[in-house]
């Protein structure tokens, strides 16, 4: 009980089906506080599905608890504590940066309007403008500049930065790491832009058809997978330590162990083999392939 | 929600810690909310507010360019009873194009305020704050069936006024016909508070209308009009063709004028004309005659009450799991 009631989301067999497809089948997982979480899954890989139903935005069968309340019945208190992107476009167009200010104002019990302004201050946001008036990035730094004025204890984005360019979507992760990320609170994310985002990230979950394919701290990754480049005509002989993945690069052959032979593998090593423990981008497609294969 | 001890820590002194450790956030006040929403109503759609303004403003510069001869006015209303029930009539007649306007705006207001938030994607910006469907709905309700017609009507009021004193301004100075600006203060207080009782009346009786195009712009995905119309046609037709009946447009026609049946004006209309020595109206005297009793007493007016409690139920549970997809 006591454990249970420090896991910010607990789900255990969630499941949702959109007509026959199984959009999420049988997940189960744990985030604890002060985690930033990668939910990383290929399109249609019941991602989506997932956040919604962590916000209370769709029904769904199984347990799923987000800060010891169920999102289906109690969604309303829950969004005093949470706070989501769930995409950039989202703010209506309509709205006056000032209003925004003001309804947030307004309807949150938590809202604190000056680390609002403070933090549009630094930016080139009118208060006066509309939504409409503003580029994409203002829109995200506007969304942005309403969640850290929150202080909310979990923030879920599903792809925040979409469409943004690089520097815009630097300073996105720059503010959430500076203003807003402590050990109390919890960021739950998914991106397409994984290499952007790895080294942020405490843990990293990999969604697949509806199931998880790893759920697994980041710091744990350097024990658990191995990748070794070797060249082409070695690469019969690595093949024997039984790779669950590989693919060519520039004529040499990747391969990615799990647990893996730590013996052999050092021996490749020291014959010019490179070893090294795979990127999350890297593992991410070599996981996903290798589930195809 | 409120236990002793998060009332303490909320009341007790400025905490240097941020308050997000100290557990779980109270609610904000509900009328606050209700408040904000409502506001937010009539930032986004001006029309609301823009639409009987524009209006204001044409009856006040109409005030200004009218004109009136004597020899027009005596033959209508040569009598003190006369002009005094034709500056009534006026004073209700200038409203009209304030509530027929207020009446499309609504209508189109209703259709689109739980469509466009899913049509502009905006829902799931305004589902990550913690206001729930039922409030968010009830305050759409709310703009449309309390707000925005008494806003208009403060607003004929005052359209009124100024009217009238702006034909008294210019009959004092001799530009209007004397006998066309008459000011009687019980006259005045009488049809306003007529046409207050009236939209009182209108309010009760047309919310399950109000509360339907609610419900139709939380379900539709597209042709929102289409998606309210259509239903009640095909009935019609339907019903028309297999029973050769009429029931559901009788249905229709009765939520729609009936109300006036309901609040014995038939009645007060003949003795208003009576009062008018069979010439002109009298309002005040249709006020006088009105009885707004037998019109509470009638079960069909809270049976449509317990109507458009249901379409706006139901209206809710559309939008909970309802998004932008």
């Amino acid at each position: 009980m006591k454990a249970a009631m420090t896991a910010v989301i607990e789900a255990s067999g969630l499941r949702k089906s959109y007509g026959a497809t199984r959009a999420v089948d049988s997940v189960s997982f744990e985030i604890q506080p002060g985690r930033i979480v990668g939910l990383i899954g290929p399109n249609g890989a019941g991602k989506t599905t997932l956040f919604k139903a962590i916000l209370g935005l769709t029904d769904f069968e199984g347990d799923l608890r987000v800060l010891g309340r169920d999102p289906r019945s109690e969604r309303n208190e829950l969004m005093r504590d949470v706070c989501f992107i769930a995409d950039v476009a989202v703010l209506p167009r309509w709205l006056r940066v000032s209003q925004a200010l003001d309804f947030v104002a307004g309807v949150h019990p938590r809202f604190e309007r000056s680390r609002a302004t403070e933090f549009l201050r630094k930016t080139d946001i009118r208060m006066s403008a509309r939504v409409r008036e503003l580029s994409k990035g203002m829109v995200t730094q506007l969304h942005l500049a309403l969640i850290l004025a929150n202080d909310a204890r979990l923030l879920v984005l599903d792809e925040p930065t979409l469409g943004l360019d690089l520097l815009f979507r630097r300073q996105f992760y720059d503010t959430l790491l500076n203003d807003y990320f402590d050990k109390e609170r919890t960021i739950v994310l998914t991106t397409h832009q994984v290499e952007e985002i790895e080294n942020l990230l405490t843990d990293v979950i990999f969604v697949n058809r509806g199931r998880i394919v790893l759920d697994t701290p980041v710091d744990a990754l350097p024990g658990r997978y191995v990748q070794l480049t070797v060249s082409a005509e070695r690469a019969v002989q690595a093949r024997q330590l039984k790779p669950f993945y590989e693919r060519e690069v520039f004529g040499r052959v990747a391969m990615f162990f799990e647990g893996g032979d730590p013996q052999g593998l050092a021996a490749f090593a020291a014959s010019g083999g490179e070893l090294r423990t795979p990127t999350v981008a890297d593992l991410f497609v070599a996981k996903m392939e290798g589930s195809l294969a | 929600m409120s236990t002793p001890e998060t009332n303490l820590s909320s009341a007790g002194a400025p905490m240097v810690d941020s308050p997000s450790v100290s557990g779980v956030a109270r609610a904000a006040p509900l009328l606050g909310t209700l408040i904000m929403l409502v506001r937010r109503e009539l930032w986004e759609h001006r029309a609301l507010w823009l639409g009987p303004l524009a209006i204001s403003a044409l009856l006040v510069a109409c005030a200004f360019a009218v004109h009136i001869g004597p020899v027009e006015l005596s033959e209508h209303a040569g009598s003190d009873v006369q002009r005094r029930a034709l500056f009534g009539l006026v004073q209700w007649g200038l409203t009209v194009p304030q509530y027929i306007v207020m009446l499309i705006i609504l209508n189109f207001y209703l259709l689109d305020c739980l469509y466009a938030e899913r049509k502009d994607r905006s829902i799931l910006f305004w589902k990550s704050l913690p206001v729930s469907d039922a409030t968010t709905v009830a305050s759409k309700l709310l703009v449309a069936v309390v707000v925005v017609p008494l806003g208009v009507y403060l607003l004929a009021m005052v359209t009124n006024l100024l009217f009238s004193a702006i034909w008294l301004a210019r009959a004092s100075y001799g530009l209007l016909a004397p006998n066309a600006s008459v000011w009687d203060t019980v006259v005045f207080l009488k049809v306003e508070a007529l046409m207050l009782v009236g939209l009182f009346v209108s309010m009760l009786w047309y919310a399950p209308l109000a509360a339907y195009f609610l419900m139709i712009s939380a379900w539709a995905r597209r042709a929102v009009f289409l998606w309210a119309v259509l239903p009640p046609v095909i009935a019609i037709l339907v019903e028309h063709l297999a029973f050769r009946t009429q029931y559901v447009a009788g249905l229709i026609e009765y939520r729609t004028t009936g109300i006036w049946q309901r609040t014995n004006m038939e009645q007060a209309a003949n003795s208003a004309i009576a009062a008018g020595k069979h010439q002109i109206v009298s309002l005040a005297a249709f006020f006088d005659a009105l009885n707004i009793r037998e019109f509470l007493l009638n079960i069909d007016v809270w049976l449509g009450l317990a109507v458009a409690l249901g379409f706006a139920f139901v209206a809710v549970r559309l939008r909970r799991y309802r998004d932008d997809t």
